[in-house]
């Protein structure tokens, strides 16, 4: 098995279209290096997809980004948590941040309704099970994360999806500088943050080969069982 | 003297009483107008957008009932991290050429700056523990339900989140070929293959027959569908479990590859 572009993840052609609309690239082009990395939005969603205003096909696309994003959050501080493997102090805000991107999930889930994606498949290579390099990842996770809902913010075609992003926003922010401080870096070294560029995501994603194929566990060969 | 004092008292009354009221004017100015908003003096701003979002978290859920993982590479589970000595070797496909899993037992241990993870693998005659570089595996994926095969009562359960969701009459093996007991777990799921004796399913797991040197295909135990029904409930197999079609279909709406399982 072995790792996937996004070519090779995104059957649908769901998330290139993110990306397309995101980047402004050739397709060809992002698709050589692709991979997904991550995002996030707020709190669950309680009112129904189905009563929500109708998202614009940019909306989706810009959606839909970050809700692959946030299953990558949600998954890693899932997995960490599930293992037990980091330090107890990284576990407590760990706990707290993974509760907070289960409900960004299943927040913009419920923003996109039919149109939500399903969730990849995650291999995070030992850095759930190492407390340095956990803690590391989720800041630059976090950092990443508040910076591209700055350039999302300004892209959005509806208020309600605005104001979506921005109820996310500043709790991912919240995020980076509490983990950061934790880490002993400093949460806001300079007065203002700069939205990240599109280009600076991809890499970032694409550096760390946490999406994969799913494994082929099924098959149609004829069994060889005992019978 | 005398008629001047009724006449200051009744001032001194009127005074205060204007004072008052005049504090109460202005503290319902300042509450009962601050509250209802200053509508006509304001401009016309839009209303605030509805957030579809309500501040709520969402738990992690249930602990798992296994974590497993793929394996990338053909390699061998050392006794210890970073042993020299082999516990199993743990091929990347199964004989029936899907990706191998291991089970992910939970303790890691890093040895020279490589990550060391405890996996359950199959052994003989039951599933044995060993240490695998985490390079050597995939993501992880829990799994919720556990398998349980009475061989007595011949019976098989399956439980999601420790509640049984499923249950069904299985034949288990002869008594000259039985089905192994221990704890093991499912590997593979195959299906749309053409053999009426396997039935429309067929799951693989880690159990081994005892006599495994006989089978071409590893004698390895499978659960799967049948084209003798009527000979389940029963001791009629060369260890497999068997089931109707109709409750092998109906197992494999529920059980993933992941699940363990317990032959008792």
């Amino acid at each position: 098995m072995s790792d996937l572009t996004l070519e090779t993840v995104d059957r649908s052609g769901a998330i290139a279209e993110t990306f397309d609309e995101l980047t402004a690239g050739t397709r060809a082009d992002f698709f050589r290096k692709a991979v997904i990395g991550g995002t996030a939005l707020t709190a669950a969603l309680e009112t129904p997809a189905l009563a929500q205003p109708r998202n614009t096909a940019k909306d989706i696309a810009i959606l839909r980004f970050d809700l692959n994003l946030e299953y990558l959050q949600a998954a890693m501080y899932g997995e960490a948590e599930r293992l037990g493997q980091i330090g107890p102090r990284t576990l407590d805000w760990s706990r707290v941040v993974g509760a907070n991107e289960r409900g960004h999930v299943r927040a913009i889930r419920g923003l996109l309704g039919r149109d939500a994606v399903k969730s990849p498949s995650f291999n995070f290579r030992g850095v759930t099970e190492d407390d340095r390099l956990f803690t590391e990842t989720a800041v630059a996770f976090e950092d990443l994360t508040a910076a591209l809902l700055k350039t999302q913010a300004i892209q959005v075609d509806s208020r309600h999806v605005l104001a979506a992003l921005a109820s996310l926003h500043s709790v991912e922010a919240r995020h980076a500088a509490w983990i950061r401080h934790i880490a002993g870096i400093v949460p806001s070294a300079d007065a203002f943050d700069e939205p990240t560029s599109k280009a600076k995501v991809v890499r970032l994603v694409d550096s760390t080969n946490f999406v994969t194929s799913v494994p082929r566990t099924k098959g149609r060969r004829r069994p060889g069982y005992t019978g | 003297m005398r008629d001047a004092r009724p006449t200051r008292r009744t001032g001194l009354r009127a005074a205060l009483a204007l004072a008052a009221l005049m504090i109460a004017a202005a503290v319902a100015v300042v509450f009962v107008g601050g509250s209802s908003g200053s509508s006509s003096a304001d401009p016309a701003l839009p209303p605030p957008p509805r957030s579809a979002l309500a501040p709520k978290n969402v738990p992690l859920g249930p602990t798992p009932a296994a974590l497993w993982a793929p394996v990338l590479a053909t390699t061998a589970a050392r006794t210890g991290p970073a042993e020299p000595t082999v516990a199993a070797e743990v091929p990347a496909r199964t004989p029936e050429g899907t990706t191998n899993i291991v089970l992910i037992v939970g303790q890691t241990e890093r040895r020279a700056g490589k990550l060391w993870v405890e996996v359950r693998v199959p052994g003989t005659p039951d599933d044995v523990r060993g240490w695998m570089p985490r390079s050597a595996l995939g993501g992880y994926t829990p799994v919720r339900t556990r398998l349980v095969v009475n061989r007595e009562r011949l019976r098989a359960t399956l439980l999601r989140d420790g509640r049984p969701v499923f249950r069904a009459a299985i034949g288990v093996g002869a008594p000259a070929t039985p089905t192994p007991s221990g704890d093991f777990y499912i590997r593979n799921q195959l299906h749309k293959y053409r053999s009426p004796f396997y039935g429309p399913v067929a799951f693989g797991t880690t159990a081994r027959s005892a006599n495994a040197s006989d089978w071409p295909a590893g004698g390895w135990v499978g659960i799967h569908g049948t084209d003798l029904p009527e000979l389940i409930p029963g001791q009629v197999s060369a260890g497999c479990i068997r089931m109707t079609n109709r409750d092998i279909l109906r197992l494999a709406r529920s059980m993933r590859v992941g699940t363990p399982v317990t032959i008792r």
